[in-house]
């Protein structure tokens, strides 16, 4: 095989010691869980408001932040994670009272651009409160590892795993079975309809916003866990917005594949190919592939063709 | 009766069994007509009908997946909207499209923008088409020269946009919007964005003129205004026209011949007075009446 | 009462198709220039001679405020044409100023290459050949840098084509992280230095010293000439004023209103013969070129040195973006709007939010300023965006739409 082929195939060739690739690609679909989770937020808010908040990220970094420092402030536990979801909940309700109510109607472009804004207060407001240093978040998930077959897996991964595997038959059900789902699901078909009926839209995008707050919560607990709590996770979790390209902006599944894809390309290119050029690719691969992704279907995996109308 | 003693031209525009279909459903199902030079040609239906999609198909936004069209004698290939717009056709949207950011000049200025010479590659590319290959090198030149002198606005630039400021002009007085030259389009009333929109197209000096809805929305004399602007592009310009407008008494009115589409297909198609007297157009409009509900009642 | 068109009628379309609609606006625009050209030089001179002002503080207005405003100014023109008059929003402005900063450096070095050989002791020799002459004169660096930059800019749009919107905003994001990848991992781009930082050499135009040093013999003697702040103030100034004027005329003529076509509404666009494509292409290319402009002066006037990763940076991009948003999306006037408003604010509590803490007995640190400072744009972007879209530049036509009534207002 020459060192082109080599080059090219390298993110395949990783699996010749197939324990080796298989933890790559173990570490890399957890990864994409994680991803997962910060786009599930995305997908939540996007549905019922067809606002593309590219604050989510952010939101992720605020949860962890509480959490943290409630935790660092010595309250138990379980109390620690009641007051961050208390507060998520505050925020939804600040954030429709200052915000989304006076940016009704406006143009999509618009609302994403003041998410934008959103994210920079929130994250400079979150830091000033807790101070800048990076703090660690231990809720209680078992470190180290084991071993079946030789691979080793984290506990932690298998955790985040399971977390989201939960989190996404909880919202499941949340959707289909309760008054508030199906509301909420009538809104993300027709707005002027689900007004019509008596659906009071601003209950609604305080619900979906503190939802999907708690989706950041834990989004943000899982990688405050794994890589403790910064700034950079809010850097960590734009890395969602290539996952919400691939899988389309309305899909619940879409979100959870896409971040499995991206977690797991991103992964194996990077330990494929990134000694050829000097490793870090993983900075901008998932960026790239969703780019190209885009070019050949715009609508994402999952997302409807959209037809035009003049 | 004013379409008594009219006189057309050649065929402008041929639409051969045209069926559209998004997914599963189709939009349009198997219609063919003329459109004769110098014609008011209207199109009218139910709401649903495939009228709209049909404009979107004579301006290659939508391609149909079967049929033909044949405009100014050739068959046409799949084109793109921008295509089509180059061979002469232009159009007005039955939810105003205008570029709301912009003044009523600049909107109609930008009608002008195919009429001016670039810079665009398509106009080197057609004046030097016949020329040797060695022009392929200095046409990016050329454009290059030409987009400098755009950025400094000046020179044969400079002379290039008074000169079309003057037929843009022309259009704002044929329709009677001098008056609101500098207002953003988007503070103006319903029915004077309408009129911009005209000009807009009316700017494009197209031969093939489409209007979707052009009195939707009007009040009576708005209405009138708009008949009357239609009939003298029609006389004055010998611009073809192709409508489609709900108000049946301008249709019956300011068209030479109408073609009726029901849920996607042709029902009827001839003069006013011979669609008005068809009855499966009249069933279309007021629903089947029949036979055992009138005996019940 | 003094600034309305009374008495003003154009007889010709030419005329009345200038920039200025109002004779007072022109004259307002060359007050300005004077100010700018002559008043502040000449003024900040005086004052220094005058023992009135330190010779430091005057360099620190030329080299930490006014041209760090001049460089934003330019980014955020090119910014606004590409998302403020073709609707293309944009997350990677810092990546292409990082292209126009790079470009200016490889250029301005002779587009150095590495060749590695073994010496007769078996090790590792290495050597930097130049492939051109270095050009040392820093307008032609600049240029260069915008058309390079440009070209990339024209390959990160093309997807513009068949995405809009935020999905065009996540293939800029693209950009961004590619193009800063490379600036630390492509050795050639740094000269392959281990601390991936670049540095512009010495360069001088018409024999005044622009950046570095120069040791000249006089009377027998050597001595160093540094270069003057108001020699880069003044040709920084020079190129943006320029470049603001032909922004302006791209704007104002069919170009431009192409561009405002599809932003406003595609679909129509196209269906009145504009190339979608093509159009899309030109501004990110022109846009390109500004923002590539931008990143060369910045390295070669404002920062003379600097580590590519660190200096373009994600939030780079986001404040040029704001710069565009608060000074009013379409707006060559906002776009200088909002670049000095952007630009100053942090100068402003950097001085003020130490002190005031001080009053106050609360330490501040550059941690709490800088959190303050995000805390502030995040703000005033929402607040703007909800209470003006349009930004500063509108609230400036207001002000002169009632200045045009004053003091008659019916």
């Amino acid at each position: 095989m020459g060192e082109f082929w080599e080059f090219v195939l390298a993110p395949v060739l990783i699996f010749e010691s197939w324990r080796f690739g298989m933890e790559v690609a173990i570490s890399g679909l957890l990864a994409g869980v994680m991803y997962s989770l910060v786009a599930l937020g995305f997908v939540l808010i996007y549905k019922a408001s067809g606002m593309f908040n590219f604050a989510q990220g952010v939101l992720v970094l605020f949860a962890a932040l509480n959490l943290a420092g409630f935790i660092g402030l010595g309250v138990p536990i379980p109390l620690a994670i009641l007051l961050t979801i208390g507060i998520m909940i505050l925020f939804a309700i600040v954030v429709e009272y200052l915000i989304l109510r006076h940016l009704v109607n406006q143009e999509q472009i618009i609302l994403f651009m003041a998410t934008i804004g959103l994210a920079f207060f929130l994250s400079a407001f979150g830091e000033t409160i807790w101070g800048s240093d990076v703090k660690k978040l231990d809720v209680g998930i078992p470190q180290g590892r084991f071993e079946p077959f030789g691979i080793q897996i984290q506990y932690l991964e298998l955790t985040a795993g399971a977390v989201a595997a939960a989190l996404v038959t909880v919202l499941a059900i949340f959707f289909s079975k309760t008054k508030i789902g199906r509301a909420l699901r009538a809104v993300a078909d027709d707005h002027q309809a689900a007004l019509s009926v008596g659906i009071n839209l601003r209950t609604i995008w305080i619900i979906v916003w503190a939802v999907s707050g708690i989706v950041a919560l834990v989004a943000g607990t899982m990688w405050g866990a794994k890589s403790g709590v910064q700034f950079s996770l809010s850097e960590i979790a734009l890395k969602a917005l290539p996952v919400l390209i691939l899988g389309g902006f309305e899909s619940i599944p879409g979100a959870i594949i896409g971040g499995l894809i991206i977690g797991l390309g991103e992964k194996l290119a990077e330990v494929g190919w990134g000694p050829y050029v000097g490793g870090a690719i993983e900075d901008w691969f998932a960026y790239i592939l969703a780019m190209v992704f885009l070019v050949f279907r715009p609508q994402g995996l999952f997302g409807e063709k959209i037809i035009e109308r003049v | 009766m004013k379409h008594a003693e009219r006189t057309f031209g050649d065929t402008l525009l041929k639409v051969d069994n045209i069926t559209l279909r998004f997914g599963g459903v189709k939009a349009i199902t198997d219609v063919s007509f003329e459109i004769r030079e110098k014609q008011i040609f209207a199109i009218i239906g139910p709401n649903g009908a495939g009228k709209t999609s049909m404009l979107n198909v004579i301006n290659g936004f939508y391609h149909p997946q079967e049929g033909t069209i044949t405009y100014k004698g050739n068959p046409r290939h799949q084109m793109k909207p921008h295509e089509a717009a180059e061979t002469g056709i232009a159009r007005t949207f039955q939810n105003v499209a205008l570029f709301r950011g912009m003044s009523t000049l600049d909107n109609v200025m930008t009608g002008r923008l195919l009429k001016m010479s670039g810079p665009s590659m398509r106009y080197y590319h057609n004046k030097l088409a016949n020329m040797p290959v060695i022009n392929y090198l200095t046409y990016p030149a050329m454009w290059f020269g030409d987009f400098l002198l755009d950025s400094l606005y000046w020179g044969p630039y400079q002379k290039e946009e008074v000169a079309h400021r003057k037929a843009a002009e022309e259009v704002i007085d044929f329709l009677e919007i001098q008056s609101i030259r500098r207002t953003p389009v988007g503070r103006l009333p319903y029915g004077l964005q309408k009129r911009v929109e005209l000009g807009r197209a009316l700017a494009m000096e197209p031969d093939l003129l489409l209007l979707d809805e052009p009195m939707a929305g009007m009040n009576l004399e708005e209405k009138e205004d708009m008949c009357r602007f239609v009939i003298d592009v029609n006389d004055e310009f010998g611009t073809t026209i192709a409508l489609i407008e709900h108000d049946m008494g301008v249709v019956m009115d300011i068209s030479d011949h109408v073609v009726v589409l029901n849920y996607g297909r042709k029902i009827s198609e001839g003069t006013p007075a011979v669609v008005q007297a068809d009855q499966d157009v009249i069933d279309a409009y007021l629903g089947v009446a029949h036979e055992e509900d009138l005996i019940e009642t | 009462m003094f600034y309305r068109e009374a008495g003003q009628f154009y007889t010709s379309y030419a005329k009345d198709q200038g920039i200025f609609q109002l004779r007072q606006d022109k004259y307002g625009l060359w007050g300005i220039l004077f100010i700018a050209f002559i008043v502040v030089p000449v003024g900040l001179y005086l004052l220094v001679q005058g023992g009135l002002m330190a010779a430091s503080t005057k360099d620190y207005l030329y080299n930490s405020i006014f041209l760090l405003l001049l460089v934003n100014s330019m980014a955020a023109l090119g910014l606004n044409i590409l998302t403020g008059y073709c609707g293309q929003i944009s997350l990677g402005t810092a990546a292409f100023m990082g292209v126009g900063a790079f470009t200016a450096f490889k250029f301005s070095t002779g587009l150095n290459y590495r060749i590695q050989h073994e010496d007769d002791a078996g090790e590792l020799v290495s050597q930097l050949v130049p492939l051109l002459p270095a050009i040392d004169n820093p307008i032609l660096l600049v240029l260069i840098a915008g058309f390079v930059t440009a070209i990339v800019g024209v390959i990160f749009g093309l997807p513009s084509l068949r995405i809009k919107g935020f999905y065009l905003a996540v293939a800029t994001l693209a950009a961004q992280f590619f193009l800063v990848w490379c600036f630390s991992r492509v050795e050639w781009l740094y000269d392959y230095v281990s601390s991936s930082t670049i540095q512009i050499p010495p360069l001088k135009l018409f024999g005044l010293v622009v950046t570095g040093s120069e040791t000249v013999m006089r009377d027998g003697q050597a001595v160093t000439i540094y270069p003057a702040a108001e020699t880069k103030y003044l040709i920084c100034l020079s190129l943006v004023v320029f470049f603001a004027f032909i922004a302006k005329n791209m704007v104002r003529g069919r170009i431009g209103r192409a561009w405002m076509a599809i932003r406003d509404m595609d679909i129509a666009a196209q269906l009145i013969g504009i190339r979608p494509l093509a159009t899309k292409l030109l501004a990110f290319a022109v846009s390109s070129f500004f923002c590539g402009m931008a990143g060369a002066m910045s390295l070669i006037f404002y920062l003379g040195a600097l580590e590519g990763a660190e200096a373009f940076n994600i939030n780079e991009s986001f404040s040029v973006l704001f710069m565009v948003i608060i000074g009013g999306l379409g707006s060559i006037t906002g776009s200088f709007l909002g670049a000095a408003f952007i630009t100053l604010i942090p100068i402003f509590l950097v001085v003020s939010l130490p002190w005031l803490g001080g009053q106050f007995g609360i330490p501040v640190d550059a941690a709490v300023v800088e959190h303050f400072q995000f805390m502030i744009f995040g703000a005033l972007i929402i607040i703007f965006l909800i209470m003006e879209p349009l930004g500063l530049a509108r609230l400036w036509q207001i002000g002169k739409e009632r200045l045009r009534q004053w003091p008659f207002p019916y």
